[in-house]
């Protein structure tokens, strides 16, 4: 069919749109687009899920094990960080890691279990993280009871450099604002306490957590790109397209982690998406957090 | 067949985004099998004088003789600034915009102000879409001089109530999409399409069950948002929540059909 029979078929529409003959699919002097096969393109990837949680709802973990089927992530580091704004005691924690216990042990192939504490009862935190090390935990995850930076964590954060893992915290949504959300406890975690403790611990690893979560990431790139000891997780359901581009800038392909904060398209969909060689996607979707795991043996295909 | 239907041109002020022309857009359809994009100027949003912005995409366009068959431009109308309606005739009949992007939230109206009512009654008129926002860019991180507020799905409804026979477009879909029953039964009725580039578009599959499959279609967000998670939303749809047809649809015949392509 040529333009002209296309016009008096009266596909062109009352407004007048006419496309090129390209778009219709008639035979056209424009080589046809390619399409690609995004799924093959997903598949071909292994991938750690190095941000990741089970909840207490009657669909979970179910609902996270379906998404990650679906997208061909490998393995999930979960947790249950207590509520924003709770309490914070023990039995609350306690409560939080025997859900991962319990998911652990119903999907022992696909999750790796992280603890949380609240350092606020020292006591009671070590304990706990004895007991979620015999359960075969790794790791710590932290939510916003209590700064990175505060004199609390340091007992902490020595045995972590002991047992050579790392600690995933927090980040604030909302520096750029000046004014945090309002979500956000006066003890959030923000960049520059992350730079605190980084040099005050070189020798500890802290994962900043979620930069497309909500917080102002080109901030946070910027305040931790001197300390080797902060990775970048870049979970989280705001896929900016300059997320990742900036972080490879401004932290580097060796410290960022694939993640998806429960937003698994987008957690996958942005690394897909970003200007990088097939080493580099590898990287940060399994060869980096791999090989954190690897310093205290707990590397996904150990033998 | 893929067709984009969300993207955009021009200039964000408030942080660097790269990607921003259609030279980049089109390399980046190239290189990722898109056949088309829609497009609307960033600058549009941000100028006084709208009308500038779109003629800065018709010129943009016209750089490259190839790209008119592959881009197909939308123009931002701001229907309480003087010489609206004299720059949507401009805009229809001499630069080539097959749709109108309106920004209530940035240029400080509200969508049952007489004259955005006014505005789509003369683009439905036209034969034309509407298309509505519900957020630009995440107000969390967002900066300091930025609006600092979205919508959701339900906060459309009084424009949609108001022109029902209009042509809907709701892109970046962010915020909750839950909708009243009366609400849900006038959407499905209406002549409206949601882009797949939002955070809320969760679980595709029962969207396409409670809206209607075809209401639905891919979009990026980009350059803003990245370029392959709106695909992805699709392509990872199993054999049960749709087959070939739905998902050709989704690619692009739901577009193409709503834009009378």
């Amino acid at each position: 069919m040529n333009r002209r029979k296309f016009f008096s078929t009266g596909a062109v529409s009352v407004s007048g749109i006419a496309l090129g003959v390209h778009m219709t699919g008639f035979t056209s002097k424009e080589k046809p687009v390619e399409e690609n096969d995004l799924m093959k393109e997903v598949m071909k990837y292994r991938k750690i899920d190095s941000h990741a949680h089970v909840y207490f709802t009657a669909d979970s973990p179910e609902t996270q094990i379906g998404f990650a089927d679906r997208l061909g992530i490998d393995k999930l580091v979960i947790s249950r960080p207590m509520a924003p704004g709770s309490k914070g005691i023990p039995e609350e924690f306690i409560a939080c890691n025997d859900l991962i216990i319990k998911s652990m042990a119903k999907y022992p192939d696909r999750f790796i279990g992280q603890p949380t504490v609240n350092p606020a009862f020292p006591k009671e935190a070590m304990e706990e993280i004895k007991r979620c090390m015999d359960h075969g935990m790794t790791g710590l995850k932290l939510y916003n009871h209590v700064k990175i930076s505060d004199p609390l964590f340091y007992p902490i954060i020595e045995k972590y450099i002991d047992m050579k893992m790392i600690i995933l915290m927090h980040m604030g949504i909302g520096k750029s604002r000046v004014i945090f959300d309002a979500r956000e406890p006066e003890n959030v975690s923000t960049p520059d306490d992350f730079v605190i403790a980084a040099e005050r611990y070189p020798e500890a690893m802290f994962q900043l957590a979620h930069l497309a979560g909500g917080g102002d990431w080109l901030d946070a790139c910027k305040a931790v790109r001197p300390y080797p000891n902060v990775f970048v997780d870049v979970s989280g359901s705001n896929n900016e397209a300059d997320i990742i581009p900036f972080a490879m800038e401004y932290v580097g392909e060796d410290r960022i982690f694939f993640g998806c904060d429960n937003s698994f398209f987008q957690g996958v969909g942005h690394v897909m998406a970003a200007d990088l060689t097939d080493t580099q996607r590898k990287k940060i979707f399994f060869d980096n957090y791999n090989n954190v795991l690897k310093k205290s043996g707990n590397h996904v295909d150990r033998q | 067949m893929w067709i984009d239907s969300n993207a955009y041109i021009g200039h964000w002020p408030f942080r660097q985004v790269r990607n921003s022309t259609c030279k980049d857009l089109v390399e980046r359809m190239d290189a990722n099998g898109i056949s088309a994009s829609v497009l609307t100027n960033f600058n549009g949003i941000f100028y006084k004088d709208t009308q500038a912005a779109n003629r800065e995409t018709y010129d943009e366009i016209k750089t490259n003789r190839k790209w008119k068959d592959r881009l197909i431009p939308f123009a931002v109308i701001n229907p309480v600034y003087s010489g609206w309606k004299e720059d949507l005739k401009e805009s229809t009949s001499k630069l080539g915009m097959k749709g109108v992007r309106i920004f209530p939230k940035y240029h400080r109206y509200s969508l049952d102000h007489p004259a955005c009512i006014e505005l789509v009654k003369r683009t439905r008129d036209f034969g034309l879409p509407i298309g509505l926002t519900l957020r630009m860019v995440d107000s969390r991180p967002s900066s300091w001089l930025d609006i600092s507020n979205e919508w959701r799905l339900s906060d459309i409804m009084p424009i949609v109530q108001a022109v029902p026979d209009a042509k809907f477009m709701v892109l970046n879909v962010s915020g909750s999409t839950q909708l009243e029953k009366d609400d849900l039964e006038l959407v499905k009725k209406t002549d409206l399409f949601l882009d797949t580039s939002g955070r809320n578009i969760i679980d595709l599959g029962e969207l396409l069950k409670t809206f209607g499959k075809d209401k639905f279609g891919f979009g990026t967000h980009s350059p803003i948002l990245d370029y392959k998670t709106g695909a992805l939303r699709i392509a990872s749809l199993r054999e049960d929540e749709a087959d070939a047809k739905t998902r050709e649809d989704l690619q692009s015949g739901n577009i193409k059909r709503f834009l009378g392509l």
